[in-house]
This record gives structure tokens, C-alpha cells and sequence, in this order.
């Protein structure tokens, strides 16, 4: 199994002191993101997030099945993670290492577990049909802070996605294309996000967000939180690593308060955008029987 | 079934008579696998789990930790975490269909359990001083013969007993606890009391969080918590928790001393000089 290269004592000593005096080697501010870019594919429902050289793939999907027989009133809804070996040499297919399985899980109860997604509404006959949404995630680029980015590119493709319409007549349900009918949202309650603190120096006492590679590979230990901007907690995780102060994790659920409502206004600002691109000149535009000549 | 919070108000008192900062029964044993390394068997409450500590031993890996071509001996179904120089610690846990009320089965290779393996294995690899062992592997197997709430803090709690007893050195007892909260996720609930050690009817109904610290300080190395929760009632929780902690440490210690005792007492020990060991 190759691993990844782990940095140099000069690297690690390196990056340490100039922790020690306030800086990081990319000089940023300890609590400041790298540069975030999201954009939509021209399908809906993909979304690339792009944070600093990390780059993260997530697209939806939805097709009719039949669901569980202990829940035939709700949807399916699963998330796919996939770490490919284009993203490092450490990632290998079909089996998944621990990182892998804990980014699912850090997915599903954000996500899944929060009910962000109302999967009720997913239902088109009880018992037999219902939709089934599927969330593949493709990490395209690994340079640290994966769950941060995932997440964003997991929660913005689900709220770009639109499933086609569909109606029911009696029996017999009709799903419409997207010509016949304008395909329409998910049903959406909140918009959890998750923001990881990784901890330095031998207390913990270093707090940095989303951080490289490198900064990944020298943390003593790391805590994510993911909450939505009306301040509720999802899901936190802290596996393990050096203790850390019980008092600078509440400082962490507060900062991460505050950088989730930055997150989810840019989301909602991009989100607001995509729709104005598609929709050049609304219904005005559609009705006018001007053609391109 | 959902539990019915809404008599809490009235006495103070939880579904299983307890008061807001109360443990439930803690009942302990070490050494209680003549053949291994360390065990231990721990129940909190009706949440009852057996540990077997096997190491430190050579790991099973060839090559050396260097090499990193492993075997796949040890990853398939354990967790491990390694410490920079020191030795692998690799938790299994493995569920008894028989621990649950609805007789389901839970294989090894469920993510959910996975996770579980992960925090126990990198919360005692940051406890444990490893690094005086390098190149090996210090195997944690876990059963769980009945859950009922708590079960992090349970597994947590055993295999610290059971690497007491295996003689690994650690920085001091890794303990863990869980804290809940009476409020729903709504934010204006300012009645809410945080409640201590919950059972299984409670961690289905009420947010909750399991909080591991090494002794009874404030330093957190574990923090779990999955269900949805104001972030205001986040500090309430972890304090209630952290002051379990030191209550579930204090009797960890006592189980170890009281063992200790016995064995001096049966003579299967001498008495150490420099320890002043109360036999009475």
C-alpha cells in the first residue's frame, strides 16, 4: 500500500517555529480559508468547489425505485464517496481506507443524520415507487481540508439539483421531461456545512482552519463541526489526537458559527446567480415569438 | 417507542429515577482472562462490555514500520492508529446480534462500527505512551455484550481498564462519559437541564454527546456528538460530561486498586515499597 511522503524534520521544524511566531507558510491568517470558488456544471446538480489546490467534484443523480420495505414512505437518498488515486498516490480503488470511511460518515450524519434533505417528500407511491437520489463525490485534487470541501460540494450540488415533475392521476404516475415541465427542487429544511480545526504544538494550544497537505499531515490532532447558520450543531467530531483544552473547542463551535454563515451566504449567492444565468429574461423572454435570426 | 420527557419538569427525576447529575451503576472487573495480556469486563448501566488487550507485541506487519508494505492482517477489520515512532494500536469491535432488543446484525465492515474502531484506536493512541514501543502493535479487541446508552464511553472506559491491566504506560486514565440536554433544537428552551450519562431511551429522544478526557482535567481527547443541537447548549453539556469524567475516573481507580489489594492479599503479588498500598 504506498503512502503518502511524510515531511521532512527540516519541514516539520520549519513550519512549527513559524507557527510558534504567527505565521503560516502560505500567509494566510489562522483563521482564514484559502481561496474558495464554486461553480455549477450546465446539468443540474454538479458542483466543483475549488479550495486553494483542492479540488472536489460532487453530482446527483435521481432515479425511481422501490424502497426499503421497512420504510415505504421514504425516499432513498445515499452519498458515494470516491477517493481516486488521481487525487494521491495513497488512495487506492476498492479499498477504502480510514479517511475514506470517516469522510462518509462525516457526510452521512451531516447530512443524512440532520435530516438537511426531507426524504418524505421523496415518496411517490407508498410502498413501491420513490425516488432515489445519489450523491457521487469525486475528490479531483487532495491538498488537505477534504470534509470542509466535500461537504460545500455535497450541500451545493443537492440544492442545485431539480428532479423532474411528476403527477399523479388516479394510478398511474407520470414523470415529465424537462421540455414537457420545468424539473423542480428538492425539498430542502437547512443547510448544514462542516468547518475542521486542526490543533498544534503540545497542548493543542494552535488553532488553524483549512489547512494544506502538509499542515494536515503535522496536526496533533483535529475536531470537525459541522452547524447551519441558525446555529445547530449536526454532528462534531473529535477522534482522538492530543487533548485538547475543553474551552478552546467552544471557542472553535463559535468561529466555526461564523465562517459557516459566511459559507452558506456565498452559496446562496452563487446559487442565486446560476439561477439568473439560466433564466435569461424569465417568462417574457420564453414567450416571445422573436427567434435567434 | 418515544420516551416521554414531558414528566421530567415535574420531579426532576428521569425515566430511570436518576437525578440530572447522576451515573448510572458502574460495575467493573480486571483481569478477568487468566490467558491475555489485560482484560477487563465494564458495565455501565445495562451497557455491558468486554475488553481484551493482546501486546505490546511484534507487529504483524513485515518489514518494519518503515517499509510500509504491509500484510493485510491486521487492516481488514480492525482500526488502527499509529503514533510518529511508536507502536500500532489496532481496535476491533465486534456487536453480539444478542446486544440489542431487535436482534440485528451488524457486520464487521459497517462504517458505523469503523468509526467507532477509529475514535477508540486515535483517543488511546493519544493517552498511551506508544513511543516506548516501537515496531510493535497493541491489539484492542472489544465485545459488546449489551448496549443500552453510552456505548463510546463504554468501550473507552473498558479498554483503558484492560490496558491498565496489560501494564501499558499511559499519561493517566482515559475516561469517558456522555451528557445530554432536556431541550428540543429550538433555541428560546431556557429551562433546559443537561443530564449526565444517558441510557438508551434517552439518546434516542434527547441531543446528546460523549466526551472522553484524559483524568479528570478538562482536556478533551475524544468529542462525539451526532445529533442536533444549539451551539449555546454545547458548553453546558461538555462541562456536565467532563465532571462525569472525574467521577467515572475516580471509580476506574478503584476497581484497579481494589484488584490490586486482592492480589497482594492472595499473595499472587509482593507489595511494592514505594507504593502506599491501603489493604484494608
Amino acid at each position: 500500500m504506498p503512502r503518502e511522503a511524510e515531511p521532512s524534520l527540516n519541514e516539520k521544524a520549519f513550519f512549527l517555529q513559524a507557527l510558534q511566531d504567527g505565521h503560516r507558510l502560505d500567509g494566510r491568517k489562522f483563521e482564514q480559508f484559502r481561496q474558495l470558488d464554486l461553480q455549477f456544471g450546465d446539468q443540474y446538480g454538479v458542483a466543483d468547489v475549488t479550495l486553494g489546490k483542492t479540488r472536489v467534484l460532487a453530482k446527483v443523480s435521481a432515479e425511481v425505485t422501490v424502497p426499503y420495505p421497512d420504510r415505504p414512505f421514504d425516499g432513498i437518498f445515499t452519498i458515494t464517496t470516491e477517493l481516486s488515486p488521481m487525487a494521491s498516490p495513497a488512495f487506492e480503488v476498492n479499498r477504502p481506507t480510514e479517511q475514506e470511511v470517516l469522510l462518509s460518515r462525516l457526510l452521512e450524519k451531516t447530512v443524512r443524520r440532520s435530516n438537511a434533505l426531507d426524504t418524505e417528500s421523496l415518496c411517490l407511491i407508498a410502498g413501491q415507487k420513490v425516488w432515489s437520489i445519489r450523491v457521487d463525490l469525486h475528490v479531483l485534487s487532495h491538498d488537505g481540508n477534504l470534509m470542509d470541501a466535500s461537504c460545500l460540494a455535497v450541500v451545493a450540488a443537492l440544492r442545485h439539483f431539480r428532479k423532474p415533475d411528476t403527477s399523479m392521476e388516479g394510478e398511474t404516475l407520470t414523470i415529465y421531461t424537462p421540455a414537457e415541465r420545468e424539473p423542480v427542487p428538492l425539498s430542502w429544511l437547512h443547510t448544514p456545512l462542516c468547518i475542521t480545526f486542526s490543533f498544534y504544538g503540545d497542548e493543542g494550544e494552535m488553532t488553524l482552519v483549512d489547512t494544506t497537505l502538509l499542515e494536515e499531515q503535522l496536526k496533533v490532532s483535529s475536531c470537525t463541526i459541522s452547524l447551519n447558520k441558525h446555529g445547530e450543531i449536526c454532528q462534531v467530531a473529535k477522534l482522538g489526537g492530543t487533548p485538547v483544552d475543553a474551552v478552546s473547542l467552544v471557542q472553535c463551535a463559535s468561529i466555526a458559527l461564523q465562517k459557516v454563515k459566511e459559507l452558506s451566504t456565498l452559496l446562496d449567492q452563487k446559487l442565486a446567480e446560476d439561477s439568473k444565468r439560466r433564466n435569461k429574461g424569465g417568462l417574457l423572454a420564453e414567450l416571445s415569438a422573436e427567434n435567434a435570426r | 417507542m418515544p420516551l416521554d420527557t414531558s414528566t421530567y419538569n415535574l420531579a426532576l427525576l428521569r425515566v430511570d429515577g436518576r437525578r440530572w447529575n447522576d451515573l448510572r451503576r458502574l460495575h467493573g472487573q480486571i483481569r478477568t482472562q487468566a490467558a491475555a495480556d489485560g482484560s477487563s469486563y465494564l458495565e455501565m448501566g445495562n451497557t455491558k462490555v468486554m475488553c481484551v488487550v493482546t501486546g505490546p507485541s511484534e507487529s504483524a506487519r513485515r518489514g518494519g514500520a518503515g517499509g510500509g508494505a504491509g500484510g493485510p492482517a491486521a487492516s481488514s477489520s480492525s482500526s488502527t492508529a499509529t503514533t510518529p515512532n511508536g507502536a500500532e494500536i489496532a481496535v476491533t469491535i465486534v456487536t453480539g446480534g444478542f446486544s440489542t432488543v431487535d436482534r440485528k446484525k451488524r457486520s464487521r465492515t459497517d462504517k458505523r462500527v469503523q468509526e467507532l474502531q477509529a475514535g477508540v484506536a486515535k483517543a488511546l493512541a493519544g493517552a498511551l505512551h506508544a513511543h516506548l514501543y516501537p515496531r510493535s502493535t497493541i491489539a484492542v479487541s472489544l465485545h459488546v455484550l449489551s448496549q443500552d446508552g453510552s456505548l463510546l464511553a463504554c468501550l473507552v472506559n473498558a479498554s483503558t481498564l484492560a490496558l491498565v491491566d496489560a501494564g501499558v504506560p499511559m499519561t493517566d486514565y482515559l475516561v469517558a462519559c456522555t451528557a445530554g440536554s432536556t431541550s428540543g433544537h429550538g433555541a428560546g428552551d431556557e429551562g433546559a437541564d443537561p443530564l449526565l450519562d444517558l441510557n438508551g431511551q434517552e439518546e434516542q429522544e434527547l441531543p446528546f454527546l460523549t466526551l472522553g478526557t484524559l483524568g479528570a482535567t478538562d482536556r478533551v481527547a475524544l468529542l462525539v456528538c451526532e445529533s442536533r443541537v444549539q451551539v449555546g447548549r454545547l458548553e453546558g453539556m461538555m462541562a456536565v460530561a467532563a465532571d462525569g469524567c472525574g467521577h467515572i475516573r475516580a471509580a476506574l481507580d478503584r476497581i484497579v486498586r481494589d484488584k490490586g489489594a486482592q492480589m497482594v492479599r492472595e499473595g499472587a503479588i509482593a507489595k511494592g515499597e514505594s507504593i502506599g498500598m491501603d489493604l484494608d
